[in-house]
């Protein structure tokens, strides 16, 4: 069954996409939330709602055109995994887990809107709904199957739709099954799709599985753009090579900096980064400007950038667009 | 070894008393808890180990919860992956932090327990999950990754090992085997439900059947609510010949943190315990949720 559902037009978004200028995004969000000082709770959508709204507006500012929802890994999954069961959880879990994960999505859709409207960038900026697997992103092992994935990611598209964001990522991506399974449940809630794939250690995706298989089977589903992100710039400046060869759609990326450090216990992703300065912003500004000029049009931060990355890139960009037009 | 003046007072049918929580008492006095604090802040970790001194506790029980190089490394696919993107001290940060939270503990007896005899207890879990055991490691896995594990806070100076939170026979079987092996006095620990058995739906007379012919020095049950503890200590107090005890959790998980509740403050606490106390457990204690004034209501048991 696929119900084909008319995607609505975002003028907005279309003129980034159709245009030739280069599309800046955010950098991270949870990694400089958990710099900031913010305890990894509830993705801080309870406790620091205000903290994750004005590190929005700092992106914006920074001169980024899209800004992504603090909602990744945000899914029932995380609460569920650390249970027996869903009886385990009722029994001696805090009430109201198991409704928590759409409420947070609401949140995190309103503080970027907030954040938005904040901004003298309103009627330029867009808000992507990000979709992450929903098990942890670096386990493609894990990884449920392409129904179970469906099933799952649509009532989070729903949630992310009824609060109006402009279209959604599937962000990390690490099996072609559950890439498939969110480009299509962004069909059936009507909003447009980009889908950005994780890439592994051999620089394909990181379930080893060919990047130029992964984007031919989302173009299929309709995405309107396709990225890697979640590696190093190294691997994502070649990766970017390859799906440059593979597809005609707009396509970028977005690297992390530094090294993940995760915590010594818990389940899900914790985002923590350390030796993040040793790409400081003009350094990552500069990278990520060889891709451009490679032809990636779709640019910004993965996990340890800060807004001072995003305004380095956007820097960059400009200089980078002059160049090409004096050329 | 300060086992020995435990071992005398169990063996003299006396009262032990088990310290209370360590990762939510972190969070309690609002510090995260992600990284167990070990390497960041270990003056607020000693900090705690000496509060629950004060308290009373006979025994203490490293901040380690879950700290395992598995735990570190289910972060990645798999070695490559790891190598490529992780931190550089992730090959050696587990075994370093299991370390120094033993001589962090072994730091807070000296400062606090002025001459009384308190045992350093290495907490250890399962290794992956405690509420998972669908999971478990088989068991030959398991026995390689718990020698290293237990070898690691033998050296730094652990008096004993509490295996916490344990969910499954044939996982508990592999850990306490290889305790044994080492020479190290050991005490297993089962969260339960509230039909009393394990969470793998193993019955208690199972378990206290295969672990008592090796040599086990104690069997508890922790990590669950009282109601649910209650049932289970039933359960193993009709089947135990070794001495037992126990250590619940108040309040609720809320991860990944805690919830504090005003449920179970500290004489309602100790209503609970003397009720096990009265029901043949000599070993009592808290857990996530419990704080020092808990572990200092306790000290009326000894009476």
């Amino acid at each position: 069954m696929r119900r084909y559902t008319l995607i609505a037009m975002n003028p907005i978004l279309d003129a980034l996409l159709s245009g030739s200028q280069p599309v800046l995004i955010d950098g991270a969000m949870g990694t400089e939330l958990v710099r900031r000082g913010v305890r990894w709770r509830k993705h801080g959508l309870l406790t620091d709602a205000d903290k994750v709204q004005q590190l929005h507006e700092e992106y914006l500012a920074a001169g980024a055109v899209l800004i992504r929802t603090n909602t990744f890994q945000l899914n029932p999954r995380i609460y569920l995994n650390v249970f027996r069961n869903r009886q385990h959880m009722r029994h001696i879990g805090a009430p109201g887990l198991e409704d928590l994960t759409p409420k947070l999505l609401r949140t995190s859709v309103r503080v970027a809107r907030q954040a938005r409207a904040n901004s003298a960038k309103e009627k330029q900026a867009v808000i992507a709904g990000v979709l992450a697997p929903l098990e942890h992103c670096f386990r493609p092992d894990l990884a449920p199957g392409f129904e179970a994935a469906r099933g799952e990611q649509l009532e989070l598209a729903r949630v992310l739709a009824e609060e109006k964001v402009d279209l959604l990522l599937g962000e990390s991506m690490n099996t072609i099954a559950e890439a498939r399974a969110v480009a299509e449940v962004a069909g059936a809630v009507g909003l447009p799709i980009w889908i950005s794939f994780v890439i592994g250690p051999e620089g394909e995706l990181l379930s080893r599985e060919p990047l130029e298989q992964a984007i031919r089977a989302v173009e299929k589903l309709g995405a309107q753009a396709v990225l890697v992100n979640c590696a190093p710039p190294a691997e994502i400046g070649r990766a970017l090579a390859k799906v440059k060869a593979a597809t005609k759609l707009p396509f970028g990326g977005f690297a992390h900096i530094g090294r993940f450090s995760p915590p010594s216990w818990k389940f899900e992703f914790f985002p923590q980064f350390s030796e993040t300065e040793s790409w400081p912003p003009e350094r990552y500004a500069a990278e990520a400007r060889r891709w451009h000029d490679d032809g990636a049009r779709i640019l910004g931060g993965c996990c340890g950038t800060t807004p001072a990355h995003i305004a380095a890139l956007a820097q960059a960009l400009k200089t980078s667009a002059k160049g090409a037009k004096s050329a | 070894m300060s086992y020995s003046a435990i071992a005398s007072k169990l063996g003299a049918g006396e009262m032990v008393i088990l310290d209370g929580a360590i990762g939510t008492e972190i969070l309690r006095r609002n510090v995260t808890w992600a990284d167990h604090q070990l390497a960041t802040r270990p003056e607020f970790v000693r900090g705690i180990h000496e509060d629950y001194i004060r308290a009373g506790a006979d025994v203490i029980s490293t901040n380690s919860f879950q700290l395992c190089r598995r735990a570190l490394y289910n972060h990645f696919r798999d070695d490559k992956h790891r190598h490529q993107i992780g931190a550089a001290d992730l090959d050696e940060r587990a075994n370093q932090l299991l370390a120094a939270s033993v001589h962090l503990a072994v730091q807070a007896r000296q400062s606090a327990a002025g001459g009384r005899p308190v045992a350093v207890a290495a907490a250890i879990t399962t290794l992956e999950w405690c509420f998972r055991p669908d999971l478990a490691p088989s068991p030959k896995q398991a026995k390689g990754e718990y020698r290293e594990i237990f070898q690691v806070v033998k050296d730094a100076g652990a008096d004993l090992v509490l295996l916490e939170t344990l969910n499954s026979i044939s996982e508990a079987r592999a850990a306490l085997e290889v305790a044994k092996s080492l020479a190290l006095p050991c005490w297993t620990s089962f969260v339960c439900d509230d039909r009393g058995r394990l969470f793998t739906g193993e019955t208690m007379a199972d378990m206290v059947a295969a672990l008592e012919p090796l040599g086990v020095d104690a069997i508890l049950l922790n990590c669950a609510p009282p109601g649910d503890i209650n049932a289970g200590l039933k359960e193993l107090l009709a089947h135990a010949r070794v001495t037992t005890g126990a250590y619940p959790h108040i309040g609720r998980f809320d991860p990944p943190e805690w919830m504090f509740t005003d449920e179970y403050p500290p004489a309602r606490f100790l209503q609970v315990a003397t009720s096990w106390k009265q029901m043949g457990a000599r070993i009592l204690g808290g857990c996530c949720g419990t704080t020092p004034d808990h572990i200092a209501a306790l000290g009326d048991l000894r009476s």
